[in-house]
């Protein structure tokens, strides 16, 4: 199934566009999504750890603008934004 | 009363005027004005402005979150809450946030003030991409919503 990631602050680098769609099987869960992503910047951004480690710390949001965790089970529906550390104000 | 809003620069901009209105109450014997403001230097490197990144509603629905957690922790009578934070780039000295608050006496308006300025810092959607006069360019680390060693 095709999931689509919304990007946000640091994570924007991921992608040329606000977003990045990834494959993954059907069940996966959000563990499966940070693997997929930690792959996709070790790929493309070798020598970046800094990126490798916003993968690490981010958060993934729902399409109901809920803070899923780890275990959370993700449908062909399944809308994600993914939340690095924040910081505003 | 509670009123929180992310507005896009290029759309419009914080506004003093608007908050005063929303939190003027013959019941608020206090009001305050905490005001974030782009500012000239940070870790040794002069800053010329700062782009700012929100997940909107993520950011709306945590302000009123933080507002009604407020609302139960702490002893606040009439408290009105109005919050404003600013999306895209701000240059130097421009408004970044603004958190006007009232309530009956003074000590429960700092108390308010306070609080939700530091869990917007702690838990709110919002990231800051830093611009230098070197005409370099850096997001600046900030608070992981997860554990990440869990």
């Amino acid at each position: 199934m095709k999931i689509k990631i919304e990007l946000f602050g640091d994570a924007r680098n991921f992608s040329d566009q606000d977003y990045l769609e990834i494959t993954l099987p059907e069940l996966s869960s959000i563990k499966e999504v940070r693997e997929n992503l930690m792959d996709l910047v070790k790929n493309k951004y070798p020598d970046n750890k800094n990126y490798l480690e916003i993968v690490k710390c981010s958060a993934f949001a729902n399409e109901h603008n809920e803070i899923v965790q780890e275990h959370y089970h993700l449908s062909t529906h399944t809308k994600l934004s993914i939340i690095p550390p924040v910081g505003g104000g | 009363m509670f009123y929180g809003k992310v507005i896009e620069s290029s759309k419009g901009s914080l506004s003093l005027d608007k908050a005063q209105q929303f939190i003027a109450s013959e019941k608020c014997g206090a009001s305050l004005f905490f005001i974030g403001t782009v500012r000239n230097h940070n870790n040794n490197k002069n800053v010329t402005g700062i782009t700012y990144d929100s997940h909107d509603a993520m950011v709306e629905k945590s302000f009123k979150e933080i507002f009604e957690e407020a609302s139960k922790k702490l002893t606040i009578e009439h408290p009105a809450v109005y919050i404003e934070h600013a999306k895209g780039y701000i240059p130097l000295g421009g408004l970044s946030i603004i958190i006007a608050v009232a309530a009956k006496h003074r000590s429960q308006a700092y108390d308010l003030s306070r609080y939700i300025i530091e869990e917007i810092k702690k838990k709110t959607p919002i990231w800051k991409k830093e611009h230098y006069d070197d005409n370099q360019s850096k997001w600046l680390k900030g608070t992981p919503l997860i554990d990440p060693s869990s």
